[in-house]
């Protein structure tokens, strides 16, 4: 459908309201159901003492459904399992 | 080398950013013969430790995002496909030098023209989106920007369909439209409808006219979910 049909339809003129009202509603279609799904990769790096373990979300993510870590020994990425409850961290001086 | 990672890796939540942790024994692995053996001595018991290793496109996210919102045609007439055993893709083709071509000696891509998108799965090594510069080959060719494509003989089970162009500066002007099913987009238009009586101060109609947008929304949802099958098997039989 085209978006002067559905400003038509909808009797709005603002032509750019119309399109930030369709983004948004997309935004509320792909929020509660799986409408248009997505992957992302990116690279796990070693952790060290310079080095942690934050990997920020892709920017353009609205939902997250899961996360998976290849393994390598047969090159399929498994879904892992998320923590109940962040864990104590405490730092290894002499590991 | 990672493995078993849904068995010793995990993740929390910090905002906007997730924080992955291995799960070690704290104690020592060794390998021998294929094998991994943990060493008894000063074992620790089970702690989260930063990964141990890097991997390559190790972390896979899959999540909803607005995957091109709008379009330069109606999704509904993006109708054109081609499949066959006889489609083969060549870089920099013979057809005219700096293009690549897929030919199809089954002449079944008369009806993709130029400006197409189109979708290429089950190639062995062409699998992807791409953009048609050219259909002057008529049935027999099309042609795609060079550097794109791998010479690829035919044999596999090639199927091309043409998808959406999408826009990223959508207007009326231009004829655009959304890239989504008709089910959506009247709900789209409920939406609308929604927020214009919100302005209004109509509450009331505009909860109806939300009502309407989530019932035609999971209306289109409903009209997907698949019928499983239940096949009876004997008792004694072999699966």
């Amino acid at each position: 459908m085209t978006i002067q049909e559905i400003m038509e339809r909808s009797g709005l003129n603002e032509e750019s309201l119309a399109i930030a009202y369709i983004r948004d509603a997309l935004n509320l279609i792909n929020s509660s159901i799986d409408e248009d799904t997505k992957t992302w990769y990116r690279d796990i790096i070693k952790g060290s003492s310079t080095v942690d373990n934050y990997y920020p979300f892709p920017p353009d993510m609205i939902k997250l459904r899961t996360i998976s870590i290849k393994d390598t020994s047969d090159d399929k990425y498994k879904r892992i399992r998320r923590l109940v409850e962040p864990p104590v961290v405490v730092e290894d001086v002499s590991p | 080398m990672s493995f078993d990672t849904h068995k010793n890796w995990t993740f929390n939540i910090y905002g906007k950013q997730v924080r992955i942790w291995q799960v070690s024994s704290g104690s020592t692995i060794v390998e021998l013969s294929g094998y991994k053996i943990r060493l008894p001595q000063d074992y620790i018991g089970k702690q989260l430790v930063y990964p141990t290793e890097n991997i390559t496109n190790g972390l896979l996210f899959t999540g909803t995002a607005s995957v091109e919102p709008f379009v330069e045609e109606a999704l509904e007439t993006t109708t054109v496909i081609a499949s066959g055993t006889t489609i083969s893709f060549n870089d920099d083709g013979d057809s005219a030098v700096g293009y690549n071509d897929i030919y199809d000696t089954g002449d079944g891509l008369a009806d993709f023209t130029t400006g197409d998108k189109i979708r290429v799965r089950g190639s062995t090594s062409n699998d992807g989106d791409y953009t048609l510069t050219a259909d002057a080959g008529g049935s027999r060719y099309i042609q795609i920007g060079t550097g794109n494509l791998t010479d690829e003989a035919a044999g596999a089970r090639v199927t091309i369909s043409q998808i959406p162009v999408e826009t990223t500066t959508p207007s009326v002007e231009s004829g655009d439209h959304v890239n989504c099913t008709r089910m959506v987009a009247l709900a789209i238009v409920d939406y609308i409808k929604s927020q214009i009586a919100e302005r209004a101060g109509n509450i009331e109609l505009k909860e109806y006219y939300i009502k309407e947008f989530w019932g035609k929304v999971a209306d289109n949802s409903s009209n997907r979910s698949v019928s499983g099958i239940v096949v009876p098997r004997a008792t004694y039989a072999v699966i």
